[in-house]
């Protein structure tokens, strides 16, 4: 390609497709056409990655990264939040006769009471949920062992569920509705919070079973079949309960025509899976009181009252109750405030040393020439 | 040819590796750790055009520069942009990436909860904060390794990024499940994973784990090391401007154009540029530097 002022790749094809007759036009001349695009002339920035750049931006991202840090494992380390376990694998936890007496036809629940103490007083809306360990919701094969359409209130699949739910899908030759493992294994435990005087008394505390769940879950995603206002016995005519649950899902609050069949709360919570074999879902909310004098729940001396259904003992899992108040970044999870820290002062750092090593070696290779 | 090579392993590597460590944490069962339709649509729309539009338009020395420095051909040689170390050093970054992008909010994930209580930690979520985080992190990583900015490059990245929250907001919305309950399981979940700002600085802390160390060791590698494509790259307004310089005609060079070509009205260029260029004349001494002669084919001696 020539430097002077007229375009040498012109001059080229010219070369090889002008030998012949010029004026007829007849030669395909194969040549890309000259403009920005083809030729690779576009206007363009051209940055490369000097001192000036790079050392500024690891300081200031070091000095953003630092204070978000903080902010956040401050605000994590406010959060109160109190755990506790009740599986009852230890002979000295109150759970332990309802743990090792699991039997399938168990027409009498089995109660357990445990008594534990808070220490500081819960403000504001309280969080009451239920966690599991070991319990891998997010199984292949587990979570695609559900019928959306059936959970979406469609009638024939209400009657005909996806394979995918085998081998929960039929029950003596009736649909299961909700069919799939994930329906099947939901959590059927009871827990009441009762509050104990000083003076002996007790009250219980109340809970809300409704908000627990997404809106879009409970208002799109989940409907009951034919209709929220019908009578969900009969819409649910022809299927059969789980096999594993105690009452059929019409009856899951029968006195919440809002809370009952397929847009019951516990179940929507239930069916969205979790992540990670060890996992929280939300339970109940206890309301912050409407005078705002006294805490939601003031400190003092608790029972947990559990009605202990779910069986967790033959895979070595573990039940939890956690109470938790909620800021603006959710419950408390010092790790990202810790990770924010830490990777800030690191960057910080980095930019220190590059300093040094750019002050060192970096004019040196700046003044060397390449040979032409 | 060799940026979109190694770039291309990158970027799988970093999208795949994920699911390698998500098995860890759900039994070995191969659970997906994206949204189905996320995984079709990866590699066909969300990062596939801005590689492409590196692999075609980037230029990390300019065409002119290329031929002044001719060593700029010495890597394209040797291998040295593409071989087994390079392709071993892909496989690291994409390692190193998956690891991120992975763990990071596995620990965020941990024991969380969302802004009203509700959990996010729900496998929808998770899956929502891994593939904005990847999404986030590839194309900000192939801004690293253009060199070349033009108008489609900036388009294709921002493009990339947009289209990706585009479609993800399209299928996770409500109109799209009630169409097919079946097909689109993943309702509400970008509203709600997204309206979360614990979540969205979990993808910030990702996306920048992920790029601070490149932008470290390239910076490292270019004031240490610098190859020569660095050196003419750092110095290209100083070479540029002495090429200006060349190609302004001396004052006293009378006479020297009309000496081109006798053909001094025709239409067309003729051929006197065949005798004009100096392409059949013996080769001239090579002290001699006349841009108006257009010498630069000649002096095959100076390439390697």
């Amino acid at each position: 390609m020539m430097a002077s002022s007229y375009n040498a790749k012109e001059e080229d094809g010219h070369h090889s497709g002008a030998v012949g007759p010029g004026g007829a036009g007849t030669v395909k001349i194969k040549k890309p056409d000259n403009t920005a695009f083809k030729q690779q002339r576009l206007p363009a920035w051209q940055p490369i990655l000097t001192a000036g750049t790079v050392l500024p931006a690891f300081f200031v991202i070091g000095l953003i990264f630092i204070p978000i840090g903080i902010g956040l494992f401050v605000t994590s380390n406010n959060i109160k939040e109190f755990e506790i376990d009740y599986t009852g694998m230890e002979e000295s936890s109150p759970c332990y006769v309802c743990a090792h007496n699991y039997s399938w036809n168990n027409t009498t629940p089995c109660i357990c009471l445990i008594p534990f103490v808070l220490d500081q007083p819960f403000e504001s809306n309280v969080f009451m949920y239920y966690g599991l360990s070991n319990f891998y919701q997010n199984h292949r094969r587990y979570v695609k062992s559900r019928d959306d359409s059936q959970l979406n209130g469609d009638k024939t699949s209400l009657l005909n569920p996806s394979k995918e739910c085998e081998p929960y899908r039929k029950s003596n030759g009736l649909s299961i509705a909700p069919c799939g493992a994930i329906a099947n294994s939901l959590f059927n435990d009871t827990l009441e919070l009762i509050y104990n005087f000083p003076n002996g008394t007790t009250i219980t505390i109340p809970l809300m079973r409704k908000g627990i769940a997404w809106w879009t879950d409970k208002h799109v995603k989940f409907r009951n079949p034919g209709g929220n206002d019908n009578n969900l016995t009969t819409a649910f005519a022809g299927t059969a309960k789980p096999l594993n649950w105690g009452k059929p899902v019409y009856e899951l609050d029968p006195s919440d025509p809002d809370n009952n069949g397929f847009i019951n709360e516990d179940f929507i919570v239930w069916m969205r899976t979790a992540a990670l074999p060890t996992f929280r879902k939300l339970y109940r909310i206890i309301q912050k009181k409407k005078d705002n004098m006294m805490p939601t729940l003031p400190q003092g001396n608790y029972t947990l009252n559990i009605t202990y259904n779910y069986p967790v003992r033959s895979f070595d899992g573990q039940k939890r109750m956690i109470l938790s108040t909620i800021s603006w970044m959710g419950g408390k999870n010092p790790f990202l405030g810790i990770a924010y820290i830490t990777v800030g002062s690191v960057c910080f750092f980095l930019g220190v040393v590059l300093l040094i090593i750019h002050h060192k070696y970096g004019s040196r290779n700046n003044n060397a020439d390449i040979p032409n | 040819m060799c940026k979109f090579l190694r770039y291309f392993f990158y970027k799988n590597f970093a999208f795949t590796l994920v699911h390698f460590w998500y098995s860890f944490f759900s039994g070995f069962s191969s659970q997906v750790a994206y949204e189905d339709w996320f995984i079709t649509l990866y590699i066909v729309c969300y990062s596939s055009l801005p590689v492409l539009l590196v692999g075609l338009l980037d230029q990390d020395v300019g065409d002119k520069l290329s031929l002044k420095f001719p060593k700029l051909y010495l890597p394209g040689q040797q291998g040295s942009l593409f071989n087994y170390k390079n392709f071993f050093i892909s496989l690291c970054h994409g390692i190193f990436t998956s690891l991120i992008i992975f763990f990071i909010p596995y620990g965020a994930f941990l024991q969380t909860m969302g802004q009203d209580g509700k959990a996010p930690s729900d496998y929808q979520s998770f899956a929502v904060v891994t593939a904005s985080s990847l999404i986030i992190t590839v194309n900000l990583q192939i801004s690293l390794d253009t060199s070349y900015w033009t108008f489609v490059n900036c388009f294709a990245v921002l493009g990339s990024i947009a289209i990706y929250f585009g479609i993800m907001f399209d299928i996770h919305s409500a109109g799209i499940h009630v169409l097919f309950p079946s097909a689109f399981t993943f309702t509400g979940v970008a509203s709600n994973a997204l309206r979360q700002p614990y979540l969205w600085l979990t993808i910030i802390l990702t996306v920048g784990i992920s790029l601070l160390p490149v932008i470290c060791i390239q910076f490292l590698y270019k004031t240490l090391q610098p190859s020569v494509g660095d050196k003419v790259q750092r110095n290209r307004r100083k070479y540029e401007a002495e090429e200006e310089e060349k190609k302004k005609p001396t004052p006293f060079q009378r006479g020297r154009r009309s000496r081109r070509s006798a053909y001094a009205f025709s239409h067309s260029q003729g051929y006197a540029d065949l005798i004009a260029s100096g392409r059949s004349f013996r080769q001239r001494p090579q002290g001699r530097r006349n841009p108006q002669e257009s010498i630069r084919e000649a002096p095959q001696a100076e390439n390697i």
